[in-house]
């Protein structure tokens, strides 16, 4: 296994055997247990259809996805960094790049455990209907892309900032910011701002995607432009990363 | 030689951390860096590493600029940090085989068990790194420094946390590791009792400056303290008032008499011609004048300037 696998390995190891994993899985099933028996209800009530459900779960998943890579991203710079381990991997003869990218590695992993850990709830609430296939395939597609934009932007900022707590705290307002489509209304988003806001957001890219497909059943294919806006800004979350860990000293 | 380091200068956040900072460590040396808390030890130890790049001055690492080519110069530099954390939901044997696999060394039990050793690491089997001792934490992070069989280690307080036997032991194996296989070794420490035992050379750091750097025994001796002496005597000295040159005796204790030797004179040679002269000297101690004299007296002369 070269060093880059060891460093993978390190990492899932760390965010799924410690104690501190398991809390995570443990929560993470909580909260989609709960999400999926409000949908189901609403399925049951007819208050919702089929499709509406799905693309709520899968809209659901991003967003813990997202909050799952913000939190590991900016442990491993900042909360490392104050433990104290960051300076002996720094150390070793890897680079600072093979280093990112045994960490990003970890964490794929983890969102990779976060994937298949929704795929029942998915299930439970879409089985009904036609349109899990397509679910599924645009929630790897592209909630991948929009999870490692901010597994990028708390590696980032965690190394800018140093310190775990101001990452988390600067890092959620972010992420509650660029998630905020999940809670604007339908003639919010239509008005000018919720239009421009739509146009550069990640996450909104990543919803409206998820819309086109799962709801009116449009091909994936025919989502680039919401494509381009997501991977312009896992590119430039990417960016920030490089740059920041290069200055990360000691 | 491993160090070579010259008149560096470094400013964090527009504030000057290192002023001038010179430092050379040749194979086989154990050198000492001392300086009081904020005097730039552990910026140097970061500069040479590579993990800071100074504004001025030049820094060889095993003939390498460690800016240049970090991969090259850690691949056989094993470091203890100040600041030393470790993966507490792993055993020492796993971390020190992530270590290995990471240097690409060999990582199986048994090479674990003989690097656990080497440092006196002994932990039940199984036991997670989160539950050892800071004693046992200060070992495991000295062996995961030799895992690289480095040329160059940068020790920043190895010996903290450790009772005086787990000192002894680290001694012990620092100097094998210096005199049997030529490593360098960068001591940095507050505990002059580990200076004055494994040093051969010492550079001390005031306010981000060097201000001293040498032999250890020459600097003692060479003019920057009076070593202090206490000299018992059987009764009173001779009338004669005839005294080696070097030598003042300040006061007398009942039998015991206080005596200050300047640097430039060999103490045991001052004894011997005091006996010539027909002292009756029964008894000598040393009283202070040592490497903490020295220390204190350079720190507080710089300090006061």
């Amino acid at each position: 296994m070269n060093a880059i696998g060891v460093l993978v390995r390190k990492e899932a190891g760390e965010v799924l055997m410690s104690g501190r994993g398991l809390t995570w899985l443990l929560a993470l099933s909580g909260m989609l247990s709960v999400f999926t028996l409000l949908l189901v209800s609403n399925t049951e009530l007819s208050l919702l259809d089929n499709a509406q459900v799905v693309y709520d779960m899968v809209g659901l998943v991003t967003a813990l996805g997202a909050l799952l890579a913000l939190i590991l991203g900016a442990d491993s710079v900042a909360g490392e960094r104050e433990r104290g381990t960051l300076v002996p991997l720094l150390l070793t003869p890897l680079s600072r790049g093979q280093i990112l990218a045994g960490k990003l590695g970890g964490l794929l992993i983890a969102w990779g455990v976060m994937y298949v850990l929704a795929l029942p709830y998915l299930w439970a609430v879409g089985s009904t209907g036609q349109n899990m296939t397509d679910a599924m395939v645009v929630l790897a597609v592209l909630g991948t892309p929009v999870v490692l934009a901010f597994a990028f932007f708390g590696m980032g900022l965690g190394a800018v900032l140093g310190s775990l707590r101001s990452t988390l705290l600067t890092g959620l307002v972010v992420l509650i910011l660029s998630a905020s489509p999940l809670l604007l209304g339908p003639s919010l988003r239509q008005a000018t701002v919720g239009r421009a806001f739509d146009a550069v957001n990640p996450f909104s890219g990543a919803l409206n995607a998820y819309d086109a497909v799962i709801i009116d059943s449009q091909t994936l294919i025919a989502q680039a432009g919401h494509w381009l806006t997501i991977l312009a800004w896992t590119g430039l979350a990417l960016w920030f990363a490089v740059h920041g860990f290069k200055r990360v000293s000691r | 030689m491993l160090i070579d380091m010259q008149h560096v200068q470094l400013s964090l956040n527009d504030a000057p951390v290192l002023r001038d900072v010179s430092l050379s460590l040749g194979e086989g040396e154990i050198y000492g860096l001392l300086g009081p808390n904020g005097a730039g030890k552990s910026t140097t130890i970061a500069v040479v590493l590579g993990l800071l790049s100074p504004d001025a001055g030049q820094v060889q690492v095993l003939g390498q600029d460690p800016l240049v080519q970090p991969v090259a110069v850690h691949r056989q530099v094993g470091v203890l940090p100040e600041q030393n954390g470790f993966y507490g939901w792993m055993t020492g044997s796993d971390y020190l085989a992530f270590f290995a696999r990471l240097y690409g060394r060999p990582h199986d039990a048994e090479a674990m068990r003989a690097l656990m050793a080497q440092v006196g690491l002994a932990p039940r089997d199984g036991q997670r790194i989160a539950t050892y001792s800071r004693g046992m934490a200060q070992r495991l992070g000295l062996a995961r420094a030799l895992v690289p069989q480095p040329r160059l280690l940068i020790l920043d307080e190895p010996t903290n946390g450790l009772d005086p036997r787990g000192r002894r032991e680290i001694h012990d194996v620092l100097i094998e590791l210096s005199t049997r296989h030529g490593v360098g070794i960068l001591l940095c420490t507050h505990l002059l009792d580990d200076v004055d035992r494994l040093c051969q050379r010492i550079g001390i750091m005031v306010e981000g400056r060097s201000v001293v750097e040498g032999g250890l025994s020459e600097l003692i001796r060479s003019g920057h303290s009076a070593a202090r002496f206490r000299v018992r005597l059987r009764e009173a000295p001779p009338a004669d008032t005839r005294r080696p040159t070097g030598v003042s005796f300040i006061r007398s204790e009942g039998e015991w008499w206080i005596a200050d030797v300047d640097p430039s004179t060999q103490p045991e040679q001052a004894w011997r011609e005091l006996l010539f002269l027909g002292w009756p000297i029964v008894e000598v101690v040393r009283a202070g004048g040592g490497l903490e004299d020295l220390y204190l007296s350079i720190t507080e002369q710089r300090t006061a300037a």
